[in-house]
């Protein structure tokens, strides 16, 4: 029989009280795995699909490139239009391999009584735009016809074929693609040609931005900068840029975020000490017992620093086991309530969190546990002897 | 053998000394058989707390088998404790949840010994539990459990031991039983020192030292 039976065995003597010690940890640990698995996963997927999209920066009108990254976020509608000619003069560029222009803008549904988000472009730049998207059907092939993402079409009922009715004369367009599931912004986005948009806003000239992804990246810098002197009025930002301005948004909720776990981390710790702290001073004649039967002062500490630990650690893994388990569900709720979430799986298990994790329940149930071992050391063995 | 010599031993409750031991002067050879008994606050427990090496005294000097123990160090003493002396104490204290034998087993691990089930099973014999090994403390009767604490305290083969109040908790018949045992192991040669309020059990000691006012009676 060895310390860490001993331990296990004190563990289990209160069963009920030892569980929900142990579940606080794991809840607390579970949160901040997720946490962390959360804020990489999104920095990681946002990086890809920004990446995936080819581009290298975007043209606005003058302002804030925060601007830009609302585009990419809420695909928002930019205050300020750019005029379509600047695509002639951005032609004679010789780095420039892709220019596409795209206007975004929040049409209303009469049908559904709804908002919906119309993204329109140069509908031959879409699969190298979002080279991820998957589609049921066909891109639309003209002017009359739309693509629809799958939130849309599952909420709406919609299928290949039907018409959905926009703008002032309530134009019809014929739905001839729908695009699978991608957890993203997307998955509530219509894409249609970009003349039929500025028909239907009357801005038969207007676009949001303009996307540009260059022949050769070394050329990057002098790129942006000649087109910045040369053209006045627009605002160039880097894809760089815009990940930044997104991390730079979600920063604040990342840091809330991170500080809830903290404080769950703090709670539960703190229930673990007390824990020990009661299971010691119930314990008192036993420990007196031990010591007056030849246990020394560390053999007391040990037993009861193992208890903790053992809690700590055993919750910690708990706690990343539950955060994996429930990831698909974790991710699902998740992209409910956040404004803005990169396609493709989030929560994705990373060993160095988790071990990062398993660490730091260890690391902070060992600080748990030094005090209650150490008061527990105190306790003389004469108390066993007087009954 | 056990020599003590002048023995005192003060305590300090709050700001009042209070004098637990008044000189006591005592001689057990190696074997002996003896019971300390007196009404309480004589000084029993105290007396048996400071053989076991589990307390210095203030004056004096006890010596076990020619090793004095008043200049030992706590490490010192925690040896002695873990080699040479066995205890019993009135509330057994068995740790529940651990079986018979694991119970038997906790002292070797204090002593770093290896020891197994083919060590435990001849003590727990000699105790009459030989059957009940793998049961736990809360399937045993009080009798049960203080034979299981009696094979703990013969683990690391004592040279003394030690019991205080053993018989607090049992009735009559199970106190008879217990005291019987005592007699047995004494009867293989191990000095036994029972602290105990029953004149009648102490009576089946060879020796009975009794307590008054913290000195011997005579």
């Amino acid at each position: 029989m060895k310390f860490l039976k001993l331990a296990t065995n004190n563990i289990l003597r209160h069963k009920i009280r030892s569980f929900l010690a142990l579940f606080g940890v794991s809840i607390s640990i579970a949160l901040t795995f997720s946490i962390l698995s959360f804020n990489k996963g999104f920095e990681k997927n946002l990086a890809k699909e920004l990446e995936g999209t080819g581009l290298h920066f975007m043209i606005v009108s003058s302002g804030c490139p925060h601007e830009v990254a609302s585009l990419v976020l809420h695909s928002s509608v930019l205050p300020k239009y750019l005029d379509i000619t600047l695509i002639e003069k951005l032609k004679q560029y010789p780095n420039l391999k892709l220019i596409s222009p795209m206007l975004v803008s929040q049409l209303p549904n009469h049908q559904k009584n709804r908002i919906d988000i119309i993204y329109a472009l140069d509908i031959s730049h879409l699969p190298q735009l979002k080279p991820f998207l998957k589609i049921k059907g066909t891109l639309p092939s003209n002017e009359k016809e739309i693509l629809i993402g799958y939130e849309i079409a599952n909420h709406d009922k919609l299928t290949i074929g039907d018409i959905v009715k926009y703008g002032p004369n309530q134009k019809d367009f014929k739905v001839s693609g729908i695009i699978e599931k991608t957890g993203g912004q997307e998955d509530a986005h219509v894409y249609m040609f970009l003349s039929a948009l500025q028909e239907i806003l009357n801005k038969p000239q207007g676009i949001s931005a303009i996307g540009i992804k260059l022949s050769t990246t070394e050329m990057l810098e002098k790129t942006i900068e000649q087109i910045s002197r040369e053209i006045p009025g627009i605002q160039i930002v880097t894809m760089g840029q815009v990940l930044n301005s997104i991390l730079n948004l979600a920063n604040s909720a990342k840091i809330l975020s991170l500080s809830i776990a903290i404080i769950a981390i703090t709670i539960s710790f703190l229930g673990v000490m007390n824990l020990i702290l009661m299971a010691i001073f119930e314990r008192t004649q036993e420990i007196g017992m031990m010591r007056a039967i030849g246990a020394s002062k560390w053999d007391i500490f040990k037993i009861i620093f193992n208890e903790t630990l053992l809690i700590t650690t055993g919750g910690g893994l708990i706690g990343i086991l539950i955060t994996t388990i429930a990831s698909t569900t974790i991710e699902h709720f998740l992209r409910i309530f956040m404004p803005y979430m990169p396609s493709g799986k989030i929560l994705v298990f990373d060993y160095n969190i988790a071990f990062f994790c398993i660490l730091s329940s260890m690391i902070i149930g060992a600080m748990s546990g030094l005090f209650p071992a150490w008061k527990a050391t105190k306790i003389s063995p004469i108390e066993a002897i007087k009954g | 053998m056990i020599e003590i010599k002048e023995l005192e031993k003060y305590y300090l409750r709050g700001a009042e000394k209070v004098h637990a031991l008044k000189g006591i002067s005592l001689y057990i050879p190696r074997g002996d058989f003896i019971s300390i008994t007196g009404p309480s606050g004589t000084g029993k427990t105290t007396l048996l707390q400071i053989i076991g090496c589990l307390d210095r005294p203030s004056r004096g000097s006890v010596s076990l088998n020619g090793i004095k123990i008043e200049n030992m160090t706590e490490k010192e003493l925690l040896q002695i404790r873990r080699q040479k002396i066995g205890f019993v104490f009135q509330n057994f204290y068995l740790i529940n949840g651990l079986s018979v034998l694991d119970n038997v087993l906790l002292p070797t691990i204090f002593a770093r010994k290896e020891k197994k089930r083919k060590d435990v099973l001849p003590l727990l014999q000699k105790v009459g539990l030989l059957e009940r090994a793998d049961h736990k403390p809360n399937q045993l009767s009080g009798g049960e459990m203080q034979r299981v604490a009696i094979a703990r305290a013969l683990i690391n083969e004592p040279e003394i031991l030690l019991a205080d109040e053993p018989t607090g908790n049992l009735d009559l018949d199970n106190s008879e039983r217990i005291f019987e045992l005592f007699r047995f192991l004494n009867s293989q040669g191990l000095t036994t020192i029972v602290v105990t309020h029953n004149p009648e059990l102490a009576s089946k000691t060879k020796r009975v030292i009794k307590l008054k006012d913290g000195k011997v009676e005579h």
